[in-house]
């Protein structure tokens, strides 16, 4: 293999939600293991362009660096992807860096995903209990449901599965997968479950699941492998029980 | 009756935590978080949450755990608070398995228990590898409830600067900073409780998030709040190393079953799995034979850095050991680990199903923090509440395996009561403070941030929070010597000095990250001093505080706590006598039974 | 956008009704339209006689309106609507899905364009009396075969690819692999339709009957 010495990278610059964006090119050394983080890091303790401009750091976020926060979720290379599992290793040169396109933006790669924790507040994804003193232990659980429900339980809210879905977009405010898939979780657990139309009564709502046009890209892109079409067609099920039943006999 | 004003700052597991108890309280709170909540460290935290519940039938109770965390933590624990969390774990359980946590279960529908270091019970709750994270989101939506309920106020991307402090030295609010515009403000509040978490950025790298700085500690500290046994830090014996962060690998992956071992013979370059067991050697389980991979934290690093560095046994020469979990059926592996399998998988390329992973120590937790009294988790300032990781009270000389989210939580149930219960007795409240205290509070941050804009000079944050980084793991993490302390200390003040001359290379007024670490550098500087002179001065070998010049635990002149305390722009150390009135101190060795 | 400030709307069902619309009655109307048909495989009589057949049905303007026209109409302005709060980003993400997902919103239009002028060629210029003879001088002219045949694979694949976004959107197919066998039964669906749909054209349009020995 040839020897590499350096790695380019490219970001896409913008200073505030309404300037306009622009590219910077920047060479950095190539060192092993890195990944989109690091590069940001090096560019950071020398924010200077390929061509010798000097230039300010770059607006990112991050936190845990291990893809179990949600917060470096970026457009790399063309795809939405968790900055710190992408490995420079992997990626084409010179690697372009830009924040997802579904989001607004705040600073360069920095995006504002406000409007997902709003949904989950809209779902009601939450377990009503009457309060933090002691009412014993919680209701049991069959493992079956566990496995079924831990899965879901790991969503991450990085925005990535809204990011790739073409339902979400100027034209349509769709919630996403990710939120369909907690309306899901939270429909399974035997205390939630006593919620569920709420729930559904939400989901129903605009932007809800019905939005959803099955191209399926969310699945593909989700980066804790969320089965979230299942979770979309269990909640599609429920809904559509829940409106017709709801209906007939209240 | 005046209604109080809370804030939290931190929306960790302590901070929800306490969130949660005051809205119930019926107070209103605030909430303020560096970044959206649901992203909080307390995501990374894998393997479990410990309670004695005994449903394995092995006799496991709240007695134990007290014992084994008092004992696992070298006896410098003030025992009564740690005594009271141990016998709140079982119901701290069943409030988040009603809450909606999705922790494994057993056939018969009740939560499964796995090992974890330094006891002999099945005593940890989990679910998956994922734990903290779990624990982490069901918080987040019991705080999220309540928001929508309006009773909380969130806060998310805006970060902690300085208390309020009035005349008398009580503090009456908060100052924050918001990392989108750059505004600073002043928040007035009857109490602040902090949920800081920890300091792993001080060390560089370590297992903890990028917000983990300690800098709100700090900034305390600085204010007048003490910090309390800063010098005890662990570290994991287990993390994949990398140059943005240690990633841990949870100490779940030997609770069920994952063997550590190197090659018997120096130098032996075959891959791992066509080393023969008996040419393996697994250093563990034949120096202690009792507890096997299941020793505490500071044994376990001691052990692989004697591997490492003294007998030359690295895998491959290198600073590596074996995690070994190929002898687990894949089934179980995915079912109870999948989360942290996934981990390594991503970041190195190769199946810890099929191969060992190779893996070495990292700075992971402090078990130092903020000093808080013993029941209400109040600092010495009056108005400041502490819980979580920022605090020092619940482990000691070293933290078990699964203590900290029941710490973290714990904290926070008691801190958010007695908060509420300090603010409703006081008979003026933060308003009726002066206008001009919360001016000058302000005004006094504006300026740090424009004399940082406005500085112009050759030294740059990173490349200043780089060597302080390799500084402290070089010599105050796992072994410690006072000449190599002693260096470090000079090389901080230097480091200090150079600050001054930092240039931002970013002068805008909008979403500016590059002044907030710069900020957050200052406060992570003489945080490390606190770090180094505590163990510069702790002249014994206790927990995590190991000093091969003094290899012994040092009761007549060491059981005591090291509070650290600010006095006219110094750091100074004092000490306080440990509260051991319910466990009399003995000797602790894993190698022979306890 | 502000969640908080979302007003509750009807779309749910109207988005429901399309999907179901699409396989009631406009699908079972596809199946029965190609079923009728496929006489011309036949003979010209069969063809005829199957066409004089429907064309005296009791109540047939009703019929026609409310179990073909309006539901079409709905589906197709309805599916226009649709189109328009997508955004295909196939060129970033070319998965197969995303694929289906394009395919089937141009599927979709060619489809309803078609099928608008094939019902004002065949059911309004001929007053309803559509005969072979009259489908036979349509198809005659090449550009009218062209667009016969696209009309056929789009209306076929857009109902296969359409049956397999129903099963899933009803929740019917909710797990990964009952939707990898819905998406096989669609297929099969886009299949079996545009092969019955192209050979009642080749058969209109070059008189082939290969079932004409039934009559015989």
């Amino acid at each position: 293999m040839a020897e590499k010495k350096s790695v380019i990278v490219r970001v896409r610059r913008q200073a505030g939600p309404n300037e306009r964006p622009h590219w910077e090119e920047f060479e950095l050394a190539s060192r092993p293991h890195m990944n989109v983080i690091i590069c940001l890091r090096d560019i950071a303790e020398r924010p200077i362009t390929r061509d010798g401009k000097a230039t300010s750091p770059i607006t990112y976020d991050s936190n845990c660096l291990e893809e179990v926060c949600g917060s470096c979720a970026m457009v790399i290379n063309g795809k939405a992807r968790m900055a710190c599992s992408a490995l420079v290793d992997s990626l084409t040169q010179p690697i372009r860096i830009e924040p997802m396109t579904k989001f607004p933006v705040v600073r360069d790669l920095s995006v504002d995903r406000g409007v997902m924790f709003e949904n989950l507040k809209r779902m009601r994804a939450w377990v009503p209990i009457d309060g933090t003193h002691n009412l014993g232990e919680g209701p049991r659980m069959s493992p079956d449901t566990q496995a079924k429900a831990y899965p879901l339980s790991r969503c991450i809210t990085c925005g990535m599965c809204l990011e790739v879905c073409p339902q979400v977009n100027d034209n349509n405010q769709f919630i996403g997968a990710a939120i369909i898939s907690q309306v899901r979780l939270f429909n399974l657990h035997p205390t939630g479950a006593m919620h569920a139309r709420e729930r559904l009564e939400a989901v129903m709502g605009p932007g809800g699941v019905a939005d959803c046009a099955n191209a399926q890209n969310c699945v593909q892109i989700c980066p804790k492998q969320i089965p979230l079409t299942e979770s979309i067609a269990e909640v599609n099920r429920q809904s559509i029980k829940q409106a017709l039943l709801g209906w007939l006999f209240g | 009756m005046r209604e109080p004003k809370i804030i939290v700052v931190g929306g960790g597991l302590a901070g929800l935590m306490a969130v949660i108890r005051v809205a119930e309280a019926g107070v209103p709170v605030d909430l303020f978080s560096i970044v959206p909540v649901k992203r909080s460290h307390s995501v990374c935290a894998q393997g479990g949450i410990n309670a004695a519940k005994n449903t394995k039938g092995e006799g496991d109770s709240t007695a134990q755990h007290f014992d084994d965390s008092i004992y696992g933590g070298d006896f410098l624990a003030n025992q009564p608070p740690v005594k009271a969390m141990c016998e709140a774990a079982p119901g701290i359980i069943d409030l988040l398995d009603r809450m909606g946590v999705m922790f494994n279960r057993t056939p018969e529908g009740l939560l499964d228990y796995r090992r974890f270091g330094g006891t002999l019970y099945h005593r940890t709750a989990f679910a998956g590898a994922t734990t903290g994270q779990q624990l982490l989101y069901a918080l987040d939506e019991q705080v999220r409830r309540f928001e929508a309920e309006g009773k909380v106020r969130k806060y998310e991307g805006w970060t902690f600067l300085s208390a309020v402090l009035d005349g008398t030295g009580v503090s009456q609010g908060i100052c924050a900073m918001d990392l989108k515009t750059m505004e600073v403000r002043t928040f007035p509040a009857d109490a602040a409780i902090f949920c800081t978490g920890g300091v792993g950025a001080i060390f560089g790298r370590s297992t903890n998030s990028v917000v983990c700085t300690g800098s709100a500690q700090s900034a305390l500290l600085q204010q007048g709040v003490d910090y309390a046994n800063g010098e005890f830090i662990q570290v994991h014996p287990t993390a994949i190393p990398g140059e943005d962060k240690l990633r841990l690998m949870s100490e779940s992956a030997r609770g069920e079953g994952g063997r550590v071992w190197v090659p018997q013979r120096p130098g032996d370059n075959r891959p791992p799995l066509q080393i023969p067991v008996d040419e393996r050697f697994y250093f563990l389980e034949e120096w202690y034979p009792k507890y096997g991979n299941l020793v505490p934290r500071d044994i376990a690093t001691r052990a692989i850095h004697k591997v490492v560095f003294e007998m030359k046994l690295g895998v491959g020469g290198d600073a590596a050991v074996y995690l070994d979990l190929t002898h687990i059926p894949r089934e179980v592996l995915d079912r109870k680990l999948e989360g942290i399998l996934e981990i390594y998988e991503k970041f190195l390329g190769v199946d810890p199903r099929v191969e060992p992973m190779m893996v070495f120590p990292g700075m992971h937790y402090t078990m130092g923090g903020i000093w808080v009294d013993n029941e209400h988790q109040a600092t010495n300032v009056p108005g400041i509440y502490a819980a979580g990781e920022c605090e020092y009270q619940y482990h000691g000389a070293n933290r078990l395996g699964a203590n900290s989210l029941v710490s973290c939580i714990w904290g926070g149930m008691v801190a958010g009561p007695a908060s509420v219960k300090y603010a409703q007795g006081l008979s003026k409240g933060c308003e009726s403070v002066d206008v001009s205290v919360f001016d000058r509070e302000r005004r006094r941050q504006e300026q740090i941030n424009q004399a940082l804009l406005r500085q112009d000079g050759a030294e740059n944050p990173i490349t200043i929070w780089k060597e302080m980084g390799s500084w402290m793991t070089e010599h105050v993490t796992v072994v410690r010597h006072n000449q190599d302390l002693e260096r470090t200390d000079a090389k901080l003040q230097e480091l200090l000095e150079r600050y001054k001359k930092i240039n931002l290379s970013d002068r805008t007024q909008w979403s500016n990250q590059t002044l907030n670490f710069a900020r957050e550098l200052y406060n992570m500087l003489i945080l490390a001093r606190v770090i180094t002179l505590g163990a510069l001065a702790r002249n014994e070998s206790r927990g995590a505080h190991y000093k091969p010049e003094f290899p012994e635990r040092d009761d007549p002149n060491w059981l005591k706590t090291t509070r650290a305390s600010w006095k006219n722009g110094q750091i100074r150390l004092g000490y306080e006598a440990v509260d051991t009135s319910l466990v009399p101190p003995r000797p602790r060795r894993y190698d022979v039974a306890s | 956008m502000s969640a908080a400030g979302v007003r509750a709307d009807h779309s749910f069902f109207w988005r429901k009704l399309h999907s179901f619309s699409g396989i009631f009655p406009v699908g079972a109307f596809l199946a029965e339209h190609f079923w009728s048909n496929s006489y011309a495989l036949v003979s010209v009589a069969k063809y005829n006689e199957a066409s004089r057949e429907l064309q005296t049905i009791p109540w047939r303007i009703f019929v026609e309106a409310g179990a073909i026209w309006l539901p079409i109409l709905y589906h197709g302005g309805y599916g226009v609507y649709v189109w328009w709060k997508g955004k295909s980003n196939v060129s970033q993400y070319p998965w197969v899905g995303n694929w289906m997902y394009l395919l089937q919103r141009w599927s979709g239009l060619i489809a309803f364009v078609f099928i608008g002028w094939h019902v004002y060629t065949e059911r309004f210029l001929t007053q309803g009396k559509s005969t072979f003879a009259d489908v036979d001088k349509a198809l005659a002219n090449p550009w009218y075969f062209g667009f016969y045949l696209l009309g056929i694979v789009a209306a076929s694949f857009h109902l296969g690819s359409g049956l397999w976004n129903f099963l899933c959107k009803w929740g019917l197919a909710a797990t990964s692999r009952s939707q990898r066998a819905a998406g096989y039964l669609g297929a099969v669906v886009a299949v079996v339709f545009s092969v019955v749909g192209v050979a009642i054209a080749l058969s209109i349009r070059y008189h082939w009957r290969p079932f004409e020995f039934y009559v015989q």
